[in-house]
């Protein structure tokens, strides 16, 4: 009889061959956190360029002290489900925040921004209807969708008319259409065309439009609302789901709608109703950083600042980044074995950024992905560069001529 | 799928032209050919692989039915019954 884990063999010999021996991304621990941008890794000081800490709001003294209020005040957790035991006055206030924050008229709050996506894309669509979704839609999307009774169809990554091609085949079919994209997608860093899907969308009848926000709240949009701010597109953005688990800085999801009868899910959902709700002082931090990011427009433009400051540096190097200037600054490598050795490489000199290989990566690409943070300094990004510049022309994927114009750059 | 029935010579032969250039291992095309086992599909290809098919027949291939794909014949029996269900 083979044993239970044997499917699993060709991966985890996969994983040895490229990782052999030394830190790899599954083994790296956090061992003192120094501050938003800085922690002790394998007894280095390492400057952390790929948190999703997009504002740096993890160490925000208002929320420190609220969380810390709530902690004294209503205990270390709930011990229950938001249906039973574990709807608190926090609870209650993190959704009156988030309707505040997002202007629209209903919130639901999860423990997760993965069990945010997966309970409401398994549940709001029924056998009748279809989901349309972007094909580089996060994983907690597929689970959600898979878990659907809907038919779920995909049209090509950030491509409005291959969706509207998609949408017209389906226009005299009776059920109701559920278009799902992310305002900036994780891993290139790539923004969604959103008021091109929203045009797209106003062409039929029964379509809904929802958007994931994760990588795009608090930094798009004049106050931080994501892509559908910016675009100006929000009244036609039927569901917003997001993280606290990014720009927030600490854990939790949430969808948040205009829809009349949105409350409804509260009864249907399971993965709300049948999981532990947030502990209190994450509630509390949460609340009082929507309302630090609604008045974030100096964050924002931090990130905006250190987001090209990383990326033209990078760039100069003559790396190749996979999309324009944006919060998420891909490097791409040529091959597995080299996105490796650039990883350790980065790790061993002080740089902490993730490595993404295929499946995980879109066009299989091997990455290293940096996300920014409003908190880093310019030092700090000049002395990222220039590890960058060391460790790639170790690994000559750049000549040195081009690295010293683009250290003096 | 129901092995003992069989798709429409059409669809089988407009899927295995489709197929044709998908298939980086050379395999020969055959209704019994498994996407995954013989021609090495993985879940990107078979992203693309769905999109073509789609617009070739001019329908919608849902996601939920890939599970019961593995071989060239359940697919062509997949795109046989939606083509029915639309009324072609």
């Amino acid at each position: 009889m083979a044993d239970l884990f044997d499917r699993w063999a060709p991966l985890t010999a996969q994983r040895d061959a490229l990782f052999g021996e030394g830190i790899n991304p599954f083994n790296v621990v956090m061992d003192e956190v120094l501050s938003q941008t800085e922690a002790m890794i394998g007894g280095r000081r390492t400057i952390l360029v790929g948190t999703n800490n997009y504002l740096g709001l993890t160490f925000q003294p208002e929320a420190l002290k609220a969380a810390h209020d709530a902690l004294d005040a209503c205990g270390t957790g709930t011990t229950g489900s938001r249906m039973a035991n574990g709807t608190y006055y926090g609870h209650k206030d993190l959704e009156a925040a988030l309707c505040d924050f997002f202007d629209k008229k209903h919130a639901m709050v999860f423990s997760t921004g993965f069990l945010a996506n997966q309970g409401i894309l398994s549940t709001l669509m029924g056998p009748e209807d279809f989901i349309l979704m972007d094909a580089d839609c996060h994983a907690s999307i597929y689970d959600g969708v898979r878990g659907s009774s809907a038919q779920v169809i995909r049209f090509k990554h950030n491509d409005p008319a291959d969706l509207d091609k998609r949408l017209a085949r389906l226009a005299d079919k009776p059920g109701n259409k559920l278009i799902v994209v992310e305002g900036i997608y994780s891993m290139l860093g790539d923004k969604a065309p959103m008021a091109e899907f929203v045009a797209v969308k106003r062409k039929y009848e029964n379509v809904y439009l929802l958007s994931d926000e994760a990588h795009s709240m608090g930094v798009c949009g004049r106050y931080g609302r994501g892509v559908p701010e910016e675009a100006g597109v929000e009244d036609d953005v039927d569901f917003i789901v997001g993280t606290f688990s990014k720009s927030v800085g600490t854990v939790g999801g949430f969808c948040v709608s205009n829809h009349p009868k949105f409350d409804t899910l509260r009864l249907v959902t399971r993965a709300y109703i049948f999981t532990a709700s947030l502990p209190p002082s994450v509630v509390a931090s949460a609340t009082v950083n929507l309302e630090i990011i609604k008045n974030g427009g100096v964050l924002r433009k931090r990130i905006e600042r250190n987001s090209e400051q990383l990326h033209r540096g990078l760039a100069a190097l003559g790396l190749k980044i996979a999309s324009d200037v944006s919060p998420v600054v891909a490097v791409v490598a040529p091959d597995p074995v080299t996105a490796v050795a650039f990883w350790r490489g980065l790790i061993e000199a002080g740089v902490y950024v993730n490595l993404a290989l295929p499946p995980a990566t879109p066009f299989g690409y091997c990455l290293l992905r940096a996300s920014i943070c409003a908190a880093h300094t310019e030092e700090q990004l000049d002395r990222v560069i220039g590890i960058f510049a060391e460790v790639a022309t170790q690994l000559g994927l750049i000549d040195t001529d081009t690295q010293k114009v683009a250290v003096r750059a | 799928m129901n092995a003992s029935a069989e798709p429409s010579p059409d669809t089988l032969a407009t899927l295995v032209k489709i197929l044709a250039g998908f298939n980086k291992t050379g395999t020969e095309l055959k209704p019994e050919t498994r996407f995954t086992e013989d021609l090495n599909f993985d879940s990107l290809v078979v992203m693309e692989f769905v999109a073509v098919v789609e617009d070739d027949f001019d329908i919608s291939v849902p996601l939920n039915i890939l599970p019961d794909v593995a071989t060239v014949r359940d697919l062509a029996l997949a795109i046989d019954k939606i083509l029915k269900d639309d009324g072609r």
